[in-house]
C-alpha cells in the first residue's frame, strides 16, 4: 500500500507568539516550529499500516525551507521518502489554494491512501484534507481514530461527540483526516535521524505545480486572545467545596 | 625430629625424575591456564576500542590502584569483617609471590632464598606471618560462604569456591608445616610436593572461575574510566550504544570478566531489594555469558537471551552498584549503554517513555506543562530575571519551575539568597537539562536539549549557576561537556554551607532532622557534609541506617519517575519507612525528586508522618519576619 501523509509545520506548543507589523501573521523569527499534532498521528497511523500491510510511506509538506526539519523528523520516524513543496507565501493562501498545491504534488504518485491531520494547530481551519479529497476525486472520511485494512478497502473508526464512535467502510484509494490520540506516538531515534539523511527528499517549487491560485478567502488580521480571569474560589470546608464542585461539574460544565 | 629453631625446611636435592615430573606438571598447568585465559584475553582484545578513552591522569590511576587493590580500601570499608579476611588472603598472596618463585626454583635446585641467610630468614618469617593471617582469613571466608551463607553470594552453594578455599588453606598449611620439620625429614619432601601440587592445580582453575579476578581486577581498577557514571561518547554514525556484541568495548569486556560475583552490587541495589527483576550482578554476568557463548564482533542483540530489557529499564541509576564494586566494574555506563542501544534504535517500546521523549522533543520540560506556567510562577514569586549583571543564575529545573513542591523549594531558596544579599536572577527561558533522557539512553533528545540550553546560557552571559536539583547539577556539569563548555554550577547545599555562619539559627525546640542523601549529590558528587551543615542550623541532624555513600535511593532517578508503576514494592516506600523509623520529626531532603517521592510515600503511610522539608526550607523558616513576607502570596 502506498500511503501519502500530508504534514504541516506549525509553531511549537510553548511558542510565545507575537504579531508582526503587517498584523496578518506572527513574528516567525522568535518562534520554534514543530510537526502539527494531528499530522503526527496521521504519520503514526501510516507507519503502523505499513508495518502490517507492507508498502511505502511518503511524507508531503508544503512551506518554506524551515519545513525541512519537520520532514526529516518524519523520515526519522520511519517514512520512506519525502516531497517538499517549496512555498514562502502559504500564510497568504486559503485552504483551497493549499489543497490545490498538495493535490498536484500527489497526483503523479497515484497513492492508495492519503492521510493528513484533522486540522492544523495554528489556523485550525480543518478543511485542507477534505478539499484535497474532492480535488483528487477520492472518497474521504474525517475525524478518524483508527484505520484497518479490509478485503474491499478500509474500515475506519470515527470519533463523534459525547463519547460516541462510528465505524464506516470505504473503498481505496481514499483520503482520511486523522484525529489526535488514536494511537501512541513513537519517538524519534538517533538511528532514525541518521538513516533519514540517506532517504530521498524531493523539492518541488510551488510555481512548478500550479499557476498561482487566487485565494477565495483572504486573511485580514490575527489577534492574540484577551486574558480573562474566570477562576472561582469555592468557599467552605473541604466537604462543602467538594459538593459545590460536583454540582458545578454536573450542571454548569456538564462533564459528569 | 622437630626443629626447635623454626626455620623453613626444604628438601635439599631433587632426583632427575622429580625435576622432569615438576617440569611436566608446570607445562600442563600453565598450558591449561593459558588454554582458557588465552580465550578470555582474546575476547577482551577482540572487543571494540573504547571511544574517548585515554590513559591520562596517571596519578589518579596509580592512587586508585594503591588504594583499592593494594590497600583493599573498598573491600574492607564496605564489608569490614569479610573484607579484612579477604585482604589478609590478598596480602598473603602478595607476600607469597617471592616464596612461591623460590619454592619452584628450589625444585630445579636453583633456590635463591636461604633460611640461613639474613634476608631469607627474615622473609620466610615475614611470609609465615602472612600465611597464618591468610589461612585464618580463608577459613573465615569458608565459614561465611558455607555456614553463614549470606543471601548475596547466591542461593546456590559454589563448590568450586569451597575447593579453591581448601587449596589456599592447604597452600598456607603446607608452607607453615615446613617450619616444624627438618630439611632431610621425609615429611619435608611430602610437604614440598603437596605445596607444589596445590599451586599447580590452583593455577588452571583461576581463568575457569570467578577467581579470574585475581588476574584481571588489578587491570580493571587501573583502567577504569575514572569519573562516576562516565558515559562514553558515541563514535561515528553507526554507534547507538550497546546494541550487539560488536558494540562491547574492551573495558566493558574486561569488566565483565572481572566480576567476582560477591553480590555487593545486588545487596545495595534498590531494584533488587524491592522485588524487581533487575539484579546488577546478573547484568554483568549476562554480558560475560554473551561473550563466552557468542563473543564480541557479532550483531546478535545483547538484550534478549542474556539480559532482559525489562531489567535494564528498572535501574534508578542510583549508582550504589558502581560505588560498591570492589573490582572496578562501572555498572552505570553498561546499564545506560544497554538502554542507549534499545532507545537509539527504537527497540524500547514504552508508552510512558515515548510520551516523555515526545514531550521533551517538542516542549521544554519533562513534566509536559506549558512554559507559560513557569513564567507565571516567576512573576508570582517576583523572582529577578537574569540580565547578565548578577553573580548567580538560579537554574529552576523542571521540578523547580513546574512542580508545586519544587516551586516551594525554589521560593524558599530565593528568599534565603535575598536575605544573604546574594545577587541572582532566573532565566526567562530554560529547557530540561536532559537528565531523564540521558539516563534512559535517548542521545537524540539529550543532544537537542544540551545544545539548546548551552546556547541560552551563552546568550544570557551566565557565569555561575546555582540550583536546587542535584540531577541538574550533574547533567549540566558532566554530561553537557560532550556538547560544549557549561558554566560552573553548584548545588544549593554547597552555596548555603558557605554562608552557614550567616544563616539564621533556630534556637528553640531543637528538632530531630533525619537527612536523606540524594544519590546525585552524594555518590555522584561526593557532597555529604554541606547539606548536613545547612540542616544543622535548623536542628539536630541524624543519619538513617543507610546514609552517605550507602544511602538508599528514593526511586526517582534514571528517568523512572516519569515511567509507569513499578513492579514489586515501591522503592520510595521502603526508604520512607526507614526514615520514619529513626523517630525524627522532620525528613530533610536536598533534591526535589526525592522530595516528591517521599511526599507520596508519606501520604501513603499509615504512621504519623514526619514533616518533609528541603534544606532551603529548613533555613527559610527561621528568616526574620521582614524577609519572610512571601511575595505574591496572599
Amino acid at each position: 500500500m502506498k500511503i501519502i501523509v500530508a504534514i504541516k509545520q506549525v509553531p511549537e506548543r510553548d511558542a510565545q507568539v507575537r504579531i508582526d507589523p503587517t498584523g496578518k501573521w506572527m513574528e516567525e523569527a522568535d518562534v520554534q516550529f514543530a510537526m502539527n499534532e494531528s499530522d503526527a498521528y496521521a504519520l503514526e497511523e501510516a507507519l503502523q499500516l505499513k508495518e502490517k500491510q507492507g508498502g511505502e510511506v511518503v511524507v508531503l509538506s508544503a512551506g518554506p525551507e524551515r519545513v525541512g526539519t519537520t520532514i526529516r523528523e518524519a523520515l526519522a520516524k520511519g517514512a520512506d521518502r519525502a516531497i517538499h513543496v517549496d512555498a514562502d507565501n502559504l500564510q497568504e493562501l486559503d485552504s483551497l489554494s493549499v489543497a490545490r498545491l498538495l493535490a498536484e504534488a500527489i497526483k503523479p504518485e497515484s497513492p492508495d491512501l492519503v492521510l493528513t491531520g484533522l486540522q492544523s494547530d495554528d489556523l485550525g481551519l480543518g478543511q485542507t484534507g477534505v478539499i484535497l479529497a474532492e480535488l483528487l476525486g477520492m472518497p474521504h472520511a474525517s475525524l478518524i481514530l483508527t484505520v484497518e485494512k479490509t478485503d474491499s478497502g478500509l474500515s475506519v473508526k470515527r470519533e463523534l461527540e459525547n463519547g460516541w464512535f462510528q465505524t464506516i467502510e470505504l473503498p481505496l484509494p481514499a483520503v482520511l483526516t486523522i484525529q489526535s490520540g488514536g494511537n501512541k506516538l513513537r519517538y524519534a531515534t538517533l538511528m532514525g535521524i541518521k538513516r533519514a539523511k540517506t532517504k530521498e527528499l524531493r523539492r518541488i517549487a510551488a510555481s512548478e505545480l500550479a499557476a498561482p491560485p487566487a485565494s477565495l478567502a483572504v486573511l485580514e488580521s490575527i489577534a492574540l486572545p484577551q486574558k480573562q480571569r474566570s477562576t472561582q474560589i469555592l468557599p467552605g470546608t473541604a466537604k462543602e467545596a467538594a459538593a459545590t464542585l460536583v454540582e458545578k461539574l454536573k450542571f454548569e460544565v456538564r462533564v459528569l | 625430629m622437630l626443629s626447635l629453631t623454626f626455620t623453613l625446611a626444604e628438601p635439599q636435592s631433587f632426583a632427575l625424575w622429580e625435576k622432569l615430573l615438576l617440569a611436566a606438571l608446570i607445562i600442563v598447568s600453565a598450558g591449561l591456564f593459558w588454554r582458557r585465559f588465552g580465550v578470555v584475553l582474546d575476547r577482551i582484545l577482540q572487543s571494540k576500542k573504547d571511544p574517548g578513552f585515554h590513559l591520562g591522569n596517571l596519578a589518579r590511576r596509580v592512587w586508585d590502584f594503591v588504594s583499592e587493590v593494594l590497600l583493599q580500601s573498598k573491600v574492607i570499608r564496605q564489608r569490614p569483617l569479610p573484607g579484612l579476611a579477604h585482604a589478609f588472603v590478598f596480602w598473603g598472596f602478595c607476600a607469597f609471590a617471592l616464596v612461591t618463585l623460590n619454592h619452584v626454583a628450589a625444585g630445579f635446585g636453583a633456590s635463591f632464598l636461604s633460611p640461613s641467610g639474613a634476608f631469607g630468614r627474615f622473609y620466610f618469617y615475614f611470609a609465615a606471618a602472612f600465611a597464618l593471617a591468610c589461612a585464618i582469613g580463608i577459613l573465615g571466608l569458608l565459614i561465611r560462604r558455607f555456614l553463614v551463607r549470606p543471601r548475596w553470594l547466591g542461593a546456590k552453594l559454589s563448590y568450586e569456591s569451597g575447593f579453591i578455599a581448601f587449596l589456599i588453606f592447604a597452600l598456607m598449611v603446607t608452607y607453615l608445616a615446613a617450619f616444624f620439620t627438618t630439611d632431610d625429614a621425609p615429611a619435608t619432601r611430602v610437604l614440598w610436593w603437596a605445596h607444589t601440587l596445590c599451586l599447580l592445580v590452583f593455577l588452571p582453575i583461576i581463568p575457569h572461575t570467578k577467581h579470574l579476578h585475581l588476574v584481571l581486577s588489578p587491570a580493571t581498577v587501573f583502567l577504569s574510566r575514572g569519573g562516576f557514571s562516565d558515559i562514553p561518547p558515541l563514535a561515528g554514525d553507526e554507534d547507538f550504544g550497546l546494541v550487539a556484541g560488536q558494540d562491547l568495548t574492551r573495558i566493558v569486556s574486561l569488566q565483565a570478566y572481572s566480576c567476582v560475583e560477591c553480590g555487593r552490587c545486588s545487596e545495595h541495589c534498590p531494584a533488587t531489594n524491592t522485588g524487581k527483576i533487575l539484579n546488577p550482578k546478573e547484568i554483568i554476568l549476562g554480558v560475560r555469558a554473551y561473550l563466552n557463548d557468542i563473543g564480541p564482533r557479532t550483531d546478535e542483540p545483547l538484550l534478549g537471551k542474556y539480559n532482559s530489557q525489562e531489567a535494564v529499564f528498572q535501574c534508578t541509576t542510583c549508582g550504589s552498584c558502581e560505588f560498591q564494586c570492589p573490582v572496578g566494574i562501572e555498572h552505570l555506563p553498561i546499564m545506560i549503554g544497554l538502554r542507549r542501544g534499545a532507545v537509539n534504535t527504537g527497540a524500547w517500546e514504552d508508552d510512558y517513555g515515548a510520551k516523555l521523549f515526545n514531550q521533551l522533543e517538542r516542549g521544554s520540560n519533562a513534566l509536559g506543562i506549558s512554559a507559560a506556567e513557569r513564567d507565571k510562577f516567576i512573576q508570582r514569586e517576583q523572582l529577578p530575571i537574569f540580565d547578565g549583571t548578577q553573580e548567580y543564575c538560579l537554574w529552576l529545573g523542571c521540578m523547580g519551575g513546574y512542580d508545586p513542591k519544587g516551586r516551594e523549594i525554589v521560593a524558599a531558596f530565593a528568599r534565603v539568597m535575598k536575605h544573604l544579599g546574594a545577587s541572582f536572577g532566573v532565566l526567562r527561558k530554560e529547557k530540561c537539562t536532559g537528565d531523564p533522557v540521558r539516563r534512559l539512553g535517548n542521545d537524540l533528545v539529550f543532544q537537542q536539549l544540551a545544545e539548546a540550553n548551552l546556547e541560552i546560557l551563552a546568550q544570557s552571559k551566565v557565569k555561575r549557576i546555582v540550583t536546587i536539583c542535584p540531577h541538574c547539577v550533574r547533567t549540566i556539569q558532566e554530561d553537557w561537556k560532550a556538547y560544549g563548555t557549561p558554566p560552573p554550577i553548584e548545588h544549593h547545599s554547597e552555596f548555603l554551607a558557605r554562608y552557614a555562619e550567616q544563616l539564621p539559627k533556630r534556637v528553640q525546640d531543637k528538632e530531630k532532622i533525619v537527612f536523606h542523601d540524594p544519590c546525585y549529590l552524594g555518590r555522584y558528587r561526593n557532597v555529604y557534609d554541606e547539606p548536613r551543615a545547612v540542616a544543622a542550623t535548623a536542628g539536630e541532624v541524624v543519619d538513617p541506617p543507610r546514609a552517605r555513600e550507602r544511602s538508599f535511593c528514593c526511586g526517582a532517578g534514571g528517568g523512572l519517575t516519569f515511567l509507569g508503576e513499578e513492579t514489586g514494592e515501591r522503592v520510595s516506600h521502603v526508604r520512607a519507612q526507614e526514615l520514619i523509623a529513626t523517630g525524627a520529626s522532620t525528613i530533610g531532603t536536598a533534591c526535589p525528586f526525592c522530595n516528591s517521592m517521599f511526599r507520596d510515600a508519606l501520604g501513603a503511610s499509615n504512621q504519623p508522618a514526619p514533616q518533609l522539608l528541603d534544606i532551603a526550607q529548613l533555613v527559610a523558616r527561621s528568616l526574620p519576619a521582614t524577609d519572610s513576607g512571601e511575595p505574591g502570596k496572599k
